[in-house]
């Protein structure tokens, strides 16, 4: 099953879905892939809040660093398990750039169905992948050629995701509006 | 999009994309069924005026009343929710759409805002 989140800046998504992942996980094991990478010290703050939020909750963690996490994650899931993924907009910068992939419309594309692969090899081995994303789309449409493959190919990402999904959320001023199925209780 | 309007039969249908080119005025689109106008904001930043929007607008309604099946689609991006722009050009044209959008809205029988693929009706 994959549980799609989406938010803006500070709107609560990640809550929200820390509490979905926990609610589905029912006591069974926690993953956690963690992509952002301190690249300053806005950053590191920004991580270190989001680990102090879960060392506070009483369900244990089994945490994966992006890059490698991701790629390391699918031996080690079993049936009863439960994924959170937060987020897809690191996630995928972190791949599309990591090489000369955004370079072409079609090296780009096949970055994308990589990633959504490997999603979907996720969700196959486990309970549940819980999804969180940005909503980046309303602040312009970017002019560099990186930038517009990136948004475009995150656009196509979210549509082929929320498809998938049993469920699709988006967090507004911490208001969570389900758009698609039944929200897991 | 291409599944509610059937956009797929590649027969009687004229898309344009303002990512790529200009558009083309009604006059050349005799045989088509659907018109389909994408990239909207795109366009509107080469002629960020409204008034000459509202007129480009109105001309393809007039094309769709002209005979029975005929549907004209315009697909933009919502650019007017971030940040306001320190740049009066960038502004300009975030204005510029948002005023198009309201004029064009107005005149469409139906408005969709897609979201992640899924389509929520306004109007």
């Amino acid at each position: 099953m994959i549980v799609f989140v989406s938010g803006a800046v500070r709107s609560g998504k990640s809550e929200a879905a820390e509490v979905c992942a926990i609610r589905l996980a029912a006591g069974e094991t926690l993953h956690y892939v963690a992509t952002a990478r301190a690249a300053d010290a806005e950053m590191e703050e920004r991580i270190r809040r989001h680990q102090e939020r879960r060392m506070g909750m009483t369900a244990p963690w089994v945490v994966w660093e992006a890059p490698e996490g991701p790629d390391q994650l699918l031996a080690a899931l079993r049936p009863p398990d439960v994924v959170l993924l937060d987020c897809l907009t690191m996630w995928w910068a972190n791949v599309l750039f990591a090489g000369d992939e955004w370079k072409t419309e079609e090296g780009a594309f096949a970055a994308a169905r990589c990633l959504l692969d490997q999603v979907r090899a996720w969700a196959a081995a486990c309970r549940a992948v819980v999804i969180v994303s940005n909503e980046l789309f309303s602040g312009g449409v970017p002019n560099d050629l990186g930038t517009f493959r990136y948004m475009k190919m995150l656009g196509w990402l979210h549509q082929q995701l929320v498809a998938e999904a049993e469920a699709a959320a988006v967090v507004e001023c911490g208001l969570l509006r389900v758009k698609k199925g039944r929200w897991p209780q | 999009m291409r599944e509610r309007y059937g956009i797929s039969d590649g027969v009687h249908i004229v898309w344009h994309d303002g990512y790529q080119d200009s558009y083309g005025w009604p006059d050349g689109a005799k045989t088509a069924k659907t018109v389909v106008l994408d990239g909207l904001e795109a366009a509107i930043r080469r002629l960020p005026d409204p008034e000459e929007w509202e007129r480009f607008f109105c001309a393809w309604k007039q094309w769709e009343e002209g005979a029975a099946g005929r549907t004209v689609v315009w697909i933009g991006t919502d650019v007017t929710q971030g940040v306001v722009p320190v740049d009066p050009q960038e502004r300009r044209w975030r204005d510029a759409v948002g005023m198009c959008y309201q004029r064009l809205a107005s005149l469409c029988c139906r408005v969709d805002r897609i979201w992640c693929g899924l389509a929520e009706r306004l109007k």
